[in-house]
């Protein structure tokens, strides 16, 4: 017994399988197909293992998010139509691209049952109502500090222009969150994702204060410049804000009137032209019923959007009542902000890269 | 003795002053990133965190032996290093054996075009070769990663074994087949000792470049063939992870026993060459 | 006498032979493998992009919108921030390798000399990202080294400090690299010339002057130009010592590819950039070969 497991143990490491021991051990006796999904590293990918490890229809080969969830789109678009990919995790972000590019299988409602307990109106459908991906859980991108070293305490976004707070600002650079923290800025100064002008605007005076200590380009940068304490305060997505907070003290203004949130879907897009599109659907049902979307919430720091699923303790800040939504939560138009990022990034480097 | 040789000497004090500091600061440069690597790789914390770590912990390296992605995609690495340097190296240095045989028409042109993909970012040759590549129909992970490393390594190889030959007296193979060697004979019992320096060099730079790489391969990998500092670099991408610093430092390790061995059995200078002169 | 002319027109004719044949591999790979992507990128450069799309659509409308767009002050800035800290990386990483190729290829024992390079190939085969890590916890803005950068009176924040930092990480990769492709030369120049100089009543100073630096100059250049084009075309060191305020070139042309998903621009900065590059070492390398010529 201990002989073949540890050949098989071998052979999966040849294949490249990464799992979980129990994981591997458990899948060792499944018939079902073998699928290869794009994953999110870290928390996310864990989760995501110890999902799988709960069944056995099917085995797993997990690739992982080499930058956004942008990067992944060159591999698929190169390969085209012979994509090696089974279902890919993303947000609206990558979704809208997806969809734009023809490469998301349509899903029927009627092959995901647990799908009638997802919010209706996060889902999302293409030019024809056709349901494009399917949503498991949420997170967020928001501004927030690091309370034991910031500098002064954060009342509004007019005080990220103080000058006590000289080099302590760590900003998401143009790849990251698709550039809604500078939606954001737009919104405080009377704009929006249609009328951005103030929030460039308000983007220069902020460059040039001085106060942005570090662009963030990655994930890892932003953690890593607000752990190394070079900087203190910041706008990031959950994860990132997640990390943070595993070691030191965060607040995150999600629940302030004077700062926007912005919340995103975190979701499987399945990919067309697979083998095992019946094996990929059933595992995503699978998925996000109640007691997974429960698991994936408390390891992957995401809030559930199954409404049978419970919210975990330290996922309050991302559990929203109908009122605090439509008070604190903005949601733009991703399809704007989508066909809008080609012409932001070049506005950003010729107008405020310059002055950081 | 006269006062001109000891202003001489007094300068010679100076410059040598000079060149031993900056030898020393430069050593000093090389190696304290490479001890706090060694001290990152035993840190305690899950972040990242001002030095010195407050405590000390092997769990990075349980960490790299435990997970099958990073076991496998090491393999996948030291496969993909070994046959980039084998190939790169075997182009390279033909190449610099063709190119340092006297002038020809065009010679100028064609050392400039074996060189230039190293004047092409990485990130370019990468993407470059994916939307080509996809259109030859070549979408193997493997082939596309060898084919990607061979590609800015070799030029490494060729520069290398070039400057090599440029430095080598060329007379002394002219003088050895005068001697009444063939030319084979000179090929291999003059130039190719002569060069020894450069292909080691070149092997070196080949096999480390790509051991190495995350710019061309974050592109070119697949899910059958993804490298090892593409899955380190996707872990880091969510979570702080300091896995790669535990992999930088056994690779450190195995390169210092390796250098050992070598020293031992066959001395490193044989292995490494010496040029022509002997001090 | 006619027997040695006989003798290398026989060495000519094969020389020739021999040269298809050493040359040719390297040429195939280097037409298949680097050649014809970059055409493929510059018929991309020349397509318009419609924006939310990933890279040219099909049948895309061709046109020079993505070139005419470069035209720009902020786009020259980082060009010109490309070059200039990689060429000061480039010297300021000769500067320290020459003096240490001389020093271990003439002034160590066998033994100090297995040690050196020993040290200097586990530099280079030590990874360039947690290198880069540990060069930011040692001179970066947390960094131990800081005190050191601060009482010259720079502020951690400014943008010199952020190109000393950039800068430090180059040079850490260049020095082994260099290092390593000077070694080879310098062994085989001959100590007694040296020797023969000083004899005579040369300081040694102006010995090495005479004689070291002409005779490894091929390789100094060479060396150089490694060292440059390494620097240039640097991705992972200015993105994270340069804090995302100091960009390379490389940084600009990846955001374009992945996350805008803007291909025909990235390639046609992939493109603008290359030109560059091949303007910038021409100069040298003619420089050096009508120095050389003359």
């Amino acid at each position: 017994m201990d002989m073949t497991r540890r050949r098989f143990m071998g052979s999966a490491a040849a294949l490249g399988i990464a799992g979980t021991m129990t994981g591997l051990a458990r899948s060792a006796f499944a018939a079902g197909p073998e699928l290869t999904a794009v994953e999110w590293g870290g928390d996310v990918v864990e989760a995501m293992k110890q999902i799988a490890a709960a069944q056995d229809a099917s085995t797993f080969n997990w690739v992982l998010h080499q930058g956004g969830a942008g990067a992944i789109l060159p591999k698929i678009k190169a390969v085209w139509p012979n994509v090696d990919f089974d279902y890919v995790a993303g947000w609206e972000g990558s979704f809208n691209s997806m969809v734009k590019e023809d490469w998301l299988e349509t899903i029927n409602p009627v092959d995901i049952p647990n799908l009638a307990d997802i919010p209706e109106k996060i889902i999302i459908r293409d030019g024809k109502g056709n349901i494009k991906a399917v949503p498991r859980a949420v997170g967020g991108m928001y501004f927030g500090a690091r309370t034991d070293i910031a500098p002064i305490a954060i009342k509004s976004i007019d005080d990220l222009l103080s000058p006590d707070l000289r080099g302590a600002i760590c900003w998401p650079g143009p790849t990251q969150s698709m550039m809604l923290q500078i939606v954001a800025l737009a919104l405080h100064a009377g704009g929006s994702e249609t009328n951005m002008e103030p929030g460039w605007k308000l983007m220069q005076d902020l460059a040039k204060s001085g106060n942005i200590g570090r662009v963030a380009v990655t994930d890892i940068d932003f953690t890593n410049s607000l752990t190394s304490s070079e900087t203190s305060v910041g706008f990031f997505a959950e994860p990132g804000w997640a990390a943070v907070a595993k070691n030191f003290p965060v607040t995150r203004f999600t629940k302030d009137s004077n700062f926007k949130a912005f919340l995103y879907q975190s979701g499987f897009g399945v990919m067309k032209n697979r083998p095992n599109t019946r094996a990929t659907l059933d595992f995503i049902n699978f998925a996000i019923s109640p007691e997974m979307s429960a698991l994936y919430a408390k390891v992957a720091g995401e809030a559930p959007l199954n409404s049978k699923a419970s919210t975990p303790d330290n996922l309050k800040h991302l559990a929203f009542t109908p009122e605090e939504f439509s008070s604190f939560v903005y949601v733009p138009d991703y399809n704007v902000v989508l066909e809008q990022q080609d012409a932001w990034s070049k506005r950003w480097e010729q107008d405020i890269a310059p002055l950081l | 003795m006269s006062t001109h040789s000891r202003t001489a000497r007094s300068g010679d004090r100076v410059a040598g002053a000079l060149a031993y500091g900056v030898v020393g600061l430069g050593l000093a440069f090389l190696a304290i990133p490479l001890a706090i690597t060694c001290l990152m790789a035993f840190d305690a914390r899950t972040f990242l965190g001002p030095l010195p770590p407050p405590a000390l912990s092997l769990h990075w390296f349980e960490r790299l032996a435990s997970q099958a992605d990073i076991l496998s995609s090491l393999r996948t690495s030291l496969v993909l290093a070994v046959l980039t340097t084998i190939l790169s190296v075997s182009i390279g240095t033909a190449a610099a054996v063709g190119l340092a045989r006297g002038d020809f028409p065009g010679k100028g042109i064609l050392t400039s075009a074996f060189l230039s993909p190293l004047i092409v970012p990485p990130v370019v040759i990468g993407f470059g070769l994916l939307l080509f590549l996809s259109k030859a129909g070549i979408t193997n992970g493997m082939a596309r990663l060898l084919l990607g490393h061979v590609i800015v390594t070799a030029p490494y190889c060729i520069r290398t074994g070039l400057a090599s030959l440029l430095g080598a007296d060329r007379r002394l193979t002219d003088a050895a087949m005068i001697l009444g060697a063939t030319e084979r004979q000179a090929f291999w019992s003059i130039t190719i000792p002569l060069m020894k320096t450069g292909i080691i060099t070149g092997a070196i730079f080949a096999f480390a470049i790509s051991m190495d790489d995350v710019s061309i391969s974050l592109f070119l990998s697949d899910p059958s063939a993804t490298t090892l500092p593409v899955t380190l670099v996707s872990n880091m991408r969510a979570a702080f992870d300091l896995t790669i610093a535990a992999a930088a430092v056994i690779l450190m390790a195995v390169t210092v026993v390796l250098i050992v061995v070598l020293d031992r059995l066959v001395g490193f200078d044989n292995v490494v060459g010496q040029g022509l002169f002997r001090s | 006498m006619t027997n040695a002319r006989q003798q290398t027109a026989a060495i000519s004719i094969s020389d020739r032979r021999d040269r298809a044949i050493t040359l040719a591999p390297a040429v195939l790979v280097l037409a298949f493998g680097f050649l014809s992507p970059l055409i493929n990128l510059a018929i991309e450069s020349l397509k318009e992009f419609t924006p939310g799309r990933v890279g040219s659509v099909e049948n895309a409308a061709t046109t020079v919108q993505n070139y005419h767009e470069l035209a720009n002050q902020a786009f020259a800035n980082v060009l010109l921030t490309t070059f200039w800290i990689g060429g000061v990386a480039a010297l300021v990483g000769q500067l320290v390798a020459f003096p240490l190729a001389y020093f271990i290829v003439r002034r160590l024992s066998p033994r100090m000399r297995t040690l050196a390079l020993g040290f200097l190939i586990t530099l280079v085969l030590s990874s360039v990202l947690i290198k880069t890590y540990a060069i930011e916890l040692t001179f970066g803005s947390v960094g131990i080294l800081r005190p050191l950068l601060l009482t010259v009176g720079l502020s951690a924040n400014s943008r010199e400090y952020i190109n000393i930092v950039v800068i430090a990480g180059l040079v850490h990769s260049i020095i082994p690299v260099a290092t390593l492709t000077l070694m080879g030369a310098m062994q085989s120049i001959d100590p007694r010339l040296l020797d023969a100089a000083q004899s005579l009543g040369a300081p040694g100073w102006k010995a090495h002057l005479s004689i070291t630096l002409p005779l490894s100059l091929p390789a100094l250049v060479s060396s150089t130009l490694i060292s440059l084009t390494f620097a240039i075309s640097a991705f992972v060191i200015p993105m994270v010592l340069g804090r995302g305020r100091v960009l390379f070139m490389s940084n600009v042309i990846y955001t374009r590819f992945s996350d805008i998903a803007n291909y025909p621009s990235g390639a046609a900065i992939s493109l603008v950039m290359l030109a560059t590059a091949l303007a910038v070492i021409s100069v040298i390398t003619l420089a050096h070969a009508w120095k050389s010529r003359r």
